[in-house]
């Protein structure tokens, strides 16, 4: 399958920092491609020099076949994009559809306005000025706006952000029939659920580099990494067969971290319904999404935490790898790598 | 096609996008009823309010002259500058600050035509004012008409292009909407102020000597002449033209130089 959007070695500098620090990867036609990382990753850098809003210092960039840094193609690669702000930037005098119908005006071949008043559910609104609708409402018509020219490639950037779950649920519901017909997503959000729910891919950024890429299942081995299996113990059937290093807590809570979770479980179960005991509670959870994000955003060693500590983005915003440093300081630094799918993950680091 | 019809079209698309966003910028504006009034309701409600204070007072060094023919020249200018420089440079840090000039660069509409449906905007604000400016003084307080209607346009013309670059080069100076109000609105009326546009201001006075140099005196100044308010002969102010040409154009330099999509913020 082609790449809708291929970056190799891609670097952008403020001053002396490299808030974007070779950074490579191929988001392909119809997938669905999330950027995580904490504030001043370098995320909404490289969000913004896909989109052509900012230039580049160094490495390719081609967004549906076009370098977004070409002037003379800028207004055919917009023609074909669609970007969904994490600002709400809405004119708040004008009426939904006007705001709609205006916006489509800059498009060769729009969605009609109707179409897309029902497809984010403002079609109860239409005639509403902008600045009488509730903020969910009013990000609703951002995501309108982001559509409205029937993109091959939508950038998201925490497009539900200050949505009720109800809300959240009916915005993942609209990019998945707009991938369902053929349209890239490119989406930057916090919410690790969102980015599980949405997500073929996630790329972790930190200090300027991807530290991780895969699917969000498989993400920093969390598939096949060690599991957490946990039960009570409430009978007096005695002590079931429990592996050394396994955590019976005086509330009767016990707590069993191996890499051998089957194994454990089979004596386990065997066990109980030899000597009559329920297991109650009994869960067995490997690292969550978030977890394996913390970790990768927590995991830079102490030179980039330093780098990180003086970092700004364009914006100014503080860089956030010193917090996270401190926040996970014992866990597996100078290892942001070991994926267990394959070795999609990859680092930059020299 | 030939090449020459290609470009007749080319340019027909042109015009049509920036009449469309031209429109939309109208529709933005008249609906806002706060920016509408402050922006053309002040001047109409000053001149009347002047003119009905001045009755039939004559200003005191241009025999002849009525106070209220004198401020209606010099509210036709400041019409057209309250809508091209201090509603134009508010409005573009307020749009600037809150994403919606980064959603419009991210659209395909050129920037160009972006910029300069806001600045035709302006200009069409700038006309509305005018007319309502000049049918209160006619009507209201019976001014006389310009006796020369060419030089009277292509002033207010060009004082409202000049006018449009120095709104956008100040908005690029302004850090945040906080600040845009105040920091625009008081430098405003602190040149009105120096321009004579309160008062008559004795020409030759110093104060006429050193606001003859800054934009907005020459731009009252030049709206004068076509009125023939005792400045004599031609109705073409060639000098207060060049100065407020000189001006715009420092400001599109610096407009150019600073001029940022994103907003300065975070």
């Amino acid at each position: 399958m082609a790449g809708a959007v291929v970056v190799d070695g891609l670097v952008k500098r403020y001053g002396a920092v490299r808030a974007v620090d070779r950074v490579s990867f191929e988001v392909a036609e119809g997938e669905v491609f999330a950027v995580l990382g904490p504030n001043g990753a370098g995320k909404t850098s490289t969000i913004e020099i896909l989109e052509g809003f900012r230039s580049r210092d160094g490495g390719t960039v081609r967004v549906l076949g076009i370098d977004p840094a070409d002037q003379g193609a800028s207004r055919r690669l917009r023609e074909r994009i669609g970007v969904v702000l994490q600002e709400l930037a809405v004119e708040p005098f004008l009426s939904v559809r006007q705001v709609l119908t205006r916006n489509a005006g800059y498009y060769p071949d729009p969605r009609p306005v109707d179409e897309v008043l029902r497809t984010v559910g403002l079609e109860h609104k239409a005639d509403a000025r902008v600045k009488t609708l509730s903020g969910g409402q009013q990000r609703r018509l951002d995501l309108g706006l982001g559509i409205i020219g029937r993109p091959d490639l939508l950038f998201l950037d925490e497009p539900t952000t200050g949505f009720d779950p109800s809300a959240r649920r009916g915005a993942w519901d609209v990019v998945r029939s707009l991938t369902g017909g053929g349209t890239t997503v490119i989406l930057t959000t916090h919410y690790m659920d969102e980015a599980e729910a949405l997500a073929d891919r996630v790329a972790v950024m930190s200090g300027g580099r991807i530290v991780a890429e895969g699917t969000p299942g498989s993400l920093g081995g969390r598939d096949t990494g060690e599991a957490t299996i946990r039960f009570r113990l409430q009978g007096a059937g005695g002590r079931p067969p429990l592996p050394a290093g396994a955590d019976v807590g005086p509330d009767g809570w016990v707590t069993v971290r191996t890499d051998r979770e089957v194994e454990v479980l089979a004596g386990l179960t065997t066990w109980a319904v030899r000597e009559g005991e329920a297991l109650p509670g009994l869960t067995v959870e490997r690292r969550t999404l978030e977890d394996v994000y913390l970790e990768l955003t927590g995991s830079q060693p102490a030179s980039d935490a330093r780098e990180a500590g003086g970092n700004r983005e364009a914006g100014g915003a503080p860089r956030a790898g010193t917090r996270a440093a401190r926040r996970v300081p014992d866990r597996g630094a100078g290892t942001p790598g070991t994926t267990a799918d394959g070795g999609r993950e990859r680092t930059a680091r020299p | 096609m030939s090449v020459a019809a290609g470009l007749a079209g080319h340019r027909r698309g042109s015009l049509r996008m920036v009449g469309r966003q031209v429109y939309y910028e109208q529709l933005g504006f008249w609906l806002n009823p706060i920016g509408a009034v402050f922006t053309v309701g002040f001047s109409v409600v000053f001149l009347a309010l002047m003119g009905a204070a001045a009755g039939d007072a004559r200003v005191p060094f241009l025999p002849g002259i009525r106070e209220i023919q004198y401020y209606t020249a010099g509210f036709l200018a400041y019409g057209v500058m309250s809508a091209c420089f201090n509603n134009l440079a508010i409005s573009l840090v307020v749009r600037r600050e809150t994403g919606l000039l980064k959603r419009l660069r991210l659209s395909p509409l050129p920037a160009w035509a972006a910029l300069a449906a806001v600045v035709v905007n302006a200009l069409v604000v700038s006309a509305v004012q005018i007319l309502l400016l000049l049918v209160i003084a006619r009507v209201g307080y019976h001014v006389a008409f310009p006796r020369q209607v060419a030089p009277l346009v292509v002033t207010l013309l060009v004082g409202g292009v000049c006018f449009s670059a120095l709104g956008i080069a100040v908005s690029t100076l302004v850090p945040n909407q906080e600040a845009a109000g105040p920091v625009v609105s008081i430098g405003f009326f602190a040149l009105l102020f120096l321009a004579g546009l309160w008062y008559p201001l004795r020409r030759g006075s110093a104060m006429a000597r050193f606001s003859a140099y800054l934009p907005v005196r020459p731009m009252i100044t030049a709206v004068f002449r076509p009125f023939d308010l005792g400045t004599g002969g031609s109705g073409w102010a060639w000098h207060d033209i060049g100065v407020m040409a000189a001006w715009g154009a420092a400001a599109t330099v610096v407009a150019v130089r600073r001029w940022r999509w994103a907003p300065r913020r975070g």
